[in-house]
């Protein structure tokens, strides 16, 4: 996996079949708070400016359909294939899978990190058709930091 | 504490957990029978009330668990509620006949605008999912710390405040899109056609301007407008005011249109 710094700067590598995203951040907020965020599908588009819809439960071998503002006329068909609470959670397709991981690190204070990686052995045909997505990674973690840290301060 | 102390504090909390129960189930009925299992259930269990919280809050946790068994096979409202409700009364022929026998044979049959936005309010906290409606209702309208709804919904604190954040910032999105009182776009208007049908003689347009949140229709702060409408809520007992009977069978009607809906679209 890529290694990445926890400052919500994405770092994408690219190699012949396989294009790999990442970004990290550090975040003000106890995991249990950000897990809800990030496992609660028809409340993304309220606190992710970067999501379009997602429908379908974020659940352990459940489908989701989620169409992003990267590319809003596809819809991704995509299987959760990892749900450990408040750890891990993992989705993906036949392209890629995108990986999200939680620590923490402090009191009050948790790492998130969201790795993609897409490719194949056919990639190459195709990989100047998917846009980068470093930004759309940067405003998906900055977003989910806002979010995750105002309510941490609900009072 | 003995039957003698509780039976008072219970009483001094008697008409808040009835409105609250009310306004999460929608059911005069079940709010009758909830509040006396909550009563039986507490006074059988005296000796285990710890004190480390307030017997309200004790209270308040037992309701809480006995209305989210009620729930938990019941579907949660739409955002469009007032429209399906809507389309549903006009239907039929009985319902404004009843409605208007009640607004002029009952001394609880006024229509007032701030008891409707009371209602609406109601059923659009059912569009929610239930955690998030009850944290809400306790801590907007019945001022419980987020520590005590944490023990009344048995959960962390990290989670009540998600809770918290999230249902304001939805139902503050909700009532932008629909409610024509704050929102020259909104596509509900039952506050002043209905206005319109019982007050006839009413200037609408002076009611409404006596309403706090929709004076400030223009404020930028959309959550302030949403705390206006909580304070609204927080002085009317649904059970004891001036259009109560009213607002009561609105509810009722409400509440079998929407199980009618769902049973339909299961179908």
């Amino acid at each position: 996996m890529t290694t990445v710094t926890s400052n919500g700067k994405a770092l994408t590598t690219k190699k012949t079949f396989s294009r790999e995203t990442a970004v990290s951040i550090d975040i003000q907020a106890d995991k249990s708070i950000i897990w809800a965020l990030l496992t609660n599908a028809n409340d993304f588009p309220r606190w992710n400016s970067t999501v379009i819809s997602i429908e379908g439960t974020i659940a352990k071998g459940e489908m989701i359909k989620l169409k992003a503002k990267l590319d809003p006329k596809r819809v991704f068909k995509l299987k959760i294939k990892e749900f450990e609470a408040e750890n891990r959670l993992a989705w993906g397709d036949a392209m890629g899978n995108r990986v999200f991981t939680l620590k923490s690190i402090g009191n009050n204070l948790t790492n998130f990190t969201m790795v993609e990686k897409i490719g194949g052995p056919l990639f190459p045909l195709f990989a100047k058709m998917i846009p980068p997505f470093d930004e759309a990674f940067q405003q998906y973690a900055k977003d989910l930091k806002n979010e995750a840290e105002t309510i941490s301060k609900t009072k | 504490m003995t039957i003698e102390q509780f039976t008072t504090e219970f009483e001094t909390a008697r008409n808040h957990l009835k409105s609250y129960i009310l306004r999460i189930t929608a059911s005069v009925e079940d709010t009758e029978d909830i509040v006396q299992d909550t009563f039986i259930k507490a006074s059988g269990k005296l000796d285990t009330f710890r004190a480390e919280s307030t017997v309200k809050t004790w209270i308040f946790t037992i309701a809480s668990n006995i209305a989210k068994d009620n729930l938990r096979a019941k579907k949660r409202w739409t955002e469009n509620v007032t429209d399906i409700c809507k389309a549903k009364a006009l239907a039929n022929p009985n319902y404004f006949p009843e409605v208007m026998a009640i607004n002029q044979t009952s001394p609880h049959g006024q229509f007032e605008m701030k008891e409707h936005i009371t209602f609406c309010l109601t059923c659009i906290s059912k569009s929610l999912p239930l955690e998030q409606q009850i944290c809400m209702l306790l801590k907007e309208i019945y001022d419980f710390k987020v520590f005590e709804i944490v023990e009344i919904l048995q959960s962390t604190e990290p989670m009540v405040k998600y809770y918290l954040h999230t249902s304001r910032s939805k139902m503050v999105n909700i009532f932008e899109g629909r409610c024509a009182l704050i929102n020259k776009e909104g596509v509900c208007h039952q506050c002043s056609e209905l206005n319109g049908i019982f007050n006839p003689k009413q200037n609408f347009e002076e009611e409404k301007n006596k309403v706090e949140f929709v004076k400030k229709a223009n404020d930028p702060n959309r959550e302030h407008l949403l705390d206006l409408r909580f304070n609204i809520m927080k002085e009317i007992d649904p059970f004891n005011s001036n259009g109560s009977d009213l607002q009561l069978h609105h509810i009722q009607h409400n509440r079998d249109v929407m199980e009618n809906y769902f049973e339909k679209s299961d179908k």
